[in-house]
């Protein structure tokens, strides 16, 4: 009894850092849930950021070194930049919160037949990424715009 | 001696392949190497497979570990392919030593006092592991709760089943049995099945990455099978939980939490206790990943309270 009331107390903080961890997560779970139908609260993520002018930003950088990429770049021969960029602006925009809305084609659609691979787009969005940290979006800040554009990995590759 | 030099050559090695292109999957999303080789946390496997090779891709993982709990320590190395993000084999060496004074006192015990002094030990014991995907993707599946599942199998073979215990004066009292026969273990060797799932959600906690896992497993081994596999009164397979709590707080730095439950189906000397570890993972590319944990194993023989401190490094390639 006693040796098993010692491990107990030996593992508290191990225990407590579960407890907190889990916590965390459902509260945090049932925050964004309150949040996210206001999709222009004021300090939505794309508020947050720096709206329009700072994905402009990001997605210039991002598809600069994407164009330039030996291995992804051939994909966007004859796409022009300018275009490229204000879809990928205004799609991200309505994803987190801020007041567009995509008109560009659906997904599935635009990278049917382009028969992408799975590697392909992880370099891509390692790019993006890259391209929020260089432009100065914090670590959370680019998580939670990946975590928005994340799902449209299956309408792009293999297709 | 000889563990010294495998040490220094996997290091050579790490630095060797850092060079070498590692795979496409993202920073940290292939785990670390736990102890028995399989990738995911330090003592429990996830569902994502070892090294970052996509779908296309067919990458590797080497590893040395190193865990120090007073009277036990267990140096483990081994190396992994990950095929195609789908299948992952490993293959790991374990060599747990055990100091005269563990020894001894089990001689003492055994024989009410009328030996007290034998030498030290080690056991060796060999594991292989394959693991497949089977749904899921862990980290881009934002949209729906499934998370990444992987089914596994792990073959433990012991090396000194029947490496006789020595006394100071080079006679073994008991020949032909080693420590986890001694200890009531019924065989060298099992296998446990497992199902690990794991899911990644990105942007969280407080705009932070939260790794989840849990895995079951279903399994005969006593100690992680380094005290044998099954007992006499008791050859059954029992499930036993293992998860994983884990937060990227950085794009290179993960910490987190996790536990292990055992069967303690040997008891007496041998009782097992719920593992549970704290750990921080360092990724600072996808080259390499280093993690130091504070584990608490509970009991061991003779070691009521084994605490201790854990090193991984792992190289991918
Ligand atoms: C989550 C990842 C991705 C997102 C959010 C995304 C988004 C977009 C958007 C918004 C467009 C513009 C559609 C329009 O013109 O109306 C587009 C077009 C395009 N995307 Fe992606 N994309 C992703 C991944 C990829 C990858 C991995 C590749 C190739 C490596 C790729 C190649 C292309 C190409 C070549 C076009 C131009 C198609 C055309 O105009 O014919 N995309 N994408």
């Amino acid at each position: 009894m006693i040796t098993y009331l010692k491990q107990t107390i030996a593992k508290t903080p191990v225990f407590a850092l579960f407890t907190l961890v889990f916590w965390c997560m459902c509260g945090c779970t049932s925050t964004l849930t309150s949040t996210q139908p206001a999709t222009q609260a004021a300090n939505s993520l794309y508020d947050e950021i720096g709206g329009s002018k700072t994905l402009n930003t990001v997605f210039g950088v991002a598809i600069n070194r994407i164009y330039n990429d030996p291995i992804i770049g051939h994909y966007f021969n004859g796409v022009p930049k300018s275009h490229l960029r204000k879809q990928l602006v205004s799609q991200t925009c309505e994803l987190i919160g801020g007041p567009c809305v995509y008109e560009g084609k659906a997904m599935l659609d635009t990278h049917k037949d382009l028969n992408i691979k799975e590697r392909e787009f992880y370099i891509l969005v390692e790019y993006v990424q890259g391209a929020m940290r260089d432009v100065g979006l914090t670590y959370q800040q680019e998580n939670q715009i990946l975590q928005k554009l994340a799902p449209i990995k299956s309408e792009t590759i293999y297709l | 001696m000889f563990r010294t030099q495998i040490i220094a050559a996997s290091l050579c090695l790490v630095s060797f392949f850092s060079l070498a292109n590692s795979g496409s999957r993202l920073t940290a999303t292939g785990g670390i190497t736990g102890f028995e080789g399989a990738a995911g946390g330090g003592i429990t496997p996830w569902a994502f497979i070892s090294g970052y090779g996509s779908k296309e891709e067919i990458n590797g993982t080497a590893n040395v570990q190193y865990l120090h709990l007073n009277d036990y320590t267990l140096t483990t190395f081994g190396a992994s392919l990950g095929i195609y993000d789908r299948i992952e084999l490993s293959a790991q060496r374990q060599t747990l030593d055990i100091s005269s004074g563990i020894t001894s006192s089990v001689f003492s015990l055994l024989t009410e006092g009328a030996i007290n002094t034998a030498k030290s030990t080690r056991i060796d014991m060999d594991i292989v592991t394959a693991k497949v995907k089977v749904l899921g993707d862990g980290v881009f599946d934002q949209h729906s709760w499934v998370p990444q599942v992987a089914v596994g199998a792990q073959y433990k073979k012991h090396r000194d089943f029947d490496t006789t215990l020595l006394l100071p004066d080079g006679t073994g009292p008991l020949p032909n049995q080693g420590v986890a026969r001694i200890l009531g273990a019924k065989d060298d060797s099992g296998t446990d099945f497992f199902v690990s799932a794991t899911k990644l959600y990105l942007g969280h906690i407080n705009g932070f990455n939260l790794l989840t896992n849990l895995t079951a497993r279903y399994t005969k081994a006593n100690t992680f099978g380094l005290l044998g596999f099954g007992s006499a009164s008791d050859d059954s397979y029992k499930l036993e939980w293992e998860g994983t709590l884990a937060l990227l707080t950085s794009p290179s730095t993960v910490i987190g939490v996790e536990f292990r439950t055992q069967t303690n189906r040997l008891g007496g000397l041998a009782e097992e206790d719920t593992v549970t570890d704290a750990f921080i993972a360092y990724f600072p590319n996808k080259s390499f990943s280093l993690t130091a944990a504070y584990v608490d194993l509970g009991n061991l023989p003779m070691q009521p309270s084994s605490t201790g401190f854990y090193l991984t490094a792992t190289a991918n390639f």
